[in-house]
């Protein structure tokens, strides 16, 4: 009789669990569907502009040849403040190797995709009369990992590579009029 | 700082994360206590203190575990983004997350003058105050089951009170409380049931453990779900007091009717206080009180004999199913 409570208790716990997790997914979509310029994904850089009407958004004109363009995801928000990420695949392993996003509300942590687990060097330089900090450590399994961050306008940027610092600067370089 | 840029920092995140943490955790042990038919009020206060401590840890610990929680990706994978609720604005003009921070403030102030201040004033007061009343003389029931309860046998002092009142001081030297009108009122099983429940109160105030959930309940001052099952959690306290009261009187009527008692009644109310409501009515708070005095004698006049175990396995798979499900709460 007990083990018969008991499993008649499991399941409507879990039945309720089961309840719980689809009320919180619909609880999700629901500010996703009223608010058009929340955080989601896009399909290229103009349908940003577009929808979002972020006019200045940075990207490189100079690329590694190893870099797959378009970005292999889109992410942006027009609220509560403007904000774009945008991830690049490496041509051969298929892995992301570049992270850009600029923000006009402060840092805005784009995602787990390139980690900088270890910080070896900060540097700050000028780059094309900007000010901006250069941070050299290294990702997962001892790869060297690259962070350049500076201001642009009303923008942060963030430029985020799985390379040598050397390589990120041309590429971040390249961003700029 | 804008209130965006508030709910996207450390304290922020934390905030508004703790809350959904502890609003889940309190659905999901509702949930389990009626799944599992947990009658037991000690293992139900275990249940309803999940949803009490664990929105204290939830946060830092999952952000050991994954750093990257906080970030856009992440987020946007989540099973539920509070920021997207908190960065609404309602009609374009007001972020939902304002009317977020005026709740929080709202249960700081309540936390401030209906828990802390008044715990403070019964601490001050049980350290330094004289209690006022006469003191009766040594009471053979209450040093047999202070014995019962490895406690030293308090002193017990009747006050000169017609209203029905009783309650112990749980400080270093405790002490029951009587009003000569319950002394009055009560027979001796009765009194004898009554005396078992404050020395129940007495012995359960000194387990460490439980005063470490006093102490930490104290960090989610802000969380209103907290503030609701924690007031749960000492409600069940009450419970629990009763069975180990039945457990030394072995006589749970004695009790019920002792606590019948303790009833408010509208004619009780002074003339100007009962104008102001329905005929036959009682304000919200008394009604409350009521309720919760019917529960547990109710409780006392059907005690079953057959306890479903200790329930320490609904337990573990209720905190687990927690743990994981608010992982993607963020």
């Amino acid at each position: 009789m007990r083990t018969m409570n008991r499993t008649t208790g499991f399941l409507s716990f879990a039945l309720a669990i089961g309840v719980l997790v689809v009320i919180l997914m619909a609880m999700n979509w629901v500010p996703r569907a009223f608010q058009k310029d929340s955080f989601r994904r896009y399909g290229s850089i103009d349908e940003v502009r577009t929808a979002l009407n972020i006019r200045d958004i940075y990207v490189p004109s100079y690329f590694p040849q190893h870099i797959v363009w378009p970005p292999s995801e889109i992410l942006a928000q027009g609220k509560p403040f403007p904000a774009v990420v945008m991830e690049f695949k490496d041509a051969g392993s298929g892995e992301i190797v570049l992270v850009l996003s600029q923000s006009r509300g402060g840092p805005f942590p784009a995602g787990p995709a390139i980690d900088l687990a270890s910080i070896k060097e900060t540097v700050p330089f000028m780059m094309k009369g900007r000010s901006a900090v250069l941070v050299v450590g290294e990702c997962a399994k001892n790869e060297p990992c690259s962070r350049i961050t500076w201001k642009e306008g009303s923008y942060t940027v963030t430029a985020l590579m799985k390379a040598a610092p050397f390589e990120l600067t041309r590429i971040t370089e390249s961003m700029l009029r | 700082m804008s209130i965006s840029t508030f709910f996207n920092s450390y304290a922020g995140m934390y905030v508004a994360q703790s809350f959904c943490h502890s609003l889940i955790a309190a659905v999901i042990t509702e949930r389990a206590v009626k799944a599992w038919r947990i009658d037991d009020p000690a293992v139900q206060q275990r249940f309803h203190l999940i949803a009490v401590i664990f929105p204290i840890f939830s946060f830092p610990l999952y952000q050991a575990i994954n750093a990257s929680r906080g970030s856009a990706l992440f987020r946007l994978g989540a099973l539920f983004d509070v920021n997207q609720w908190l960065n609404w604005e309602i009609w374009g003009v007001v972020p939902i997350g304002l009317l977020f921070l005026i709740m929080i403030i709202a249960t700081s102030l309540v936390f401030l003058f209906q828990e802390t201040i008044p715990v403070i004033k019964h601490t001050l007061e049980s350290r330094n105050a004289e209690h006022e009343g006469t003191q009766r003389g040594p009471e053979p029931f209450v040093e047999r089951a202070s014995k019962a309860l490895s406690l030293e046998a308090p002193e017990v002092l009747i006050l000169d009170d017609d209203e029905p009142v009783i309650f112990s001081t749980t400080g270093q030297d405790p002490v029951i409380i009587i009003s000569a009108g319950l002394r009055e009122a009560l027979t001796e099983d009765q009194l004898h049931a009554a005396f078992a429940h404050e020395l129940a109160h007495i012995a359960r105030s000194r387990r460490p453990l439980l005063i470490t959930v006093f102490v930490l309940r104290a960090i989610m001052f802000f969380n209103p779900m907290v503030l609701v099952k924690f007031r749960r959690a000492v409600r069940d306290e009450e419970k629990i007091c009763d069975d180990i009261a039945v457990s030394l009187t072995r006589n749970a009527k004695a009790l019920a009717e002792a606590l019948e008692k303790f009833y408010y009644k509208p004619e009780e109310f002074p003339e100007a206080d009962r104008h102001e409501l329905p005929p036959g009515s009682i304000p919200l708070e008394e009604y409350s009180h009521n309720l919760h005095l019917a529960s547990r004698i109710k409780r006392l006049e059907h005690r079953a004999t057959d306890t479903a175990g200790n329930g320490w396995i609904a337990f573990a798979i209720t905190l687990l199913v927690i743990t994981v499900l608010n992982y993607y709460v963020v």
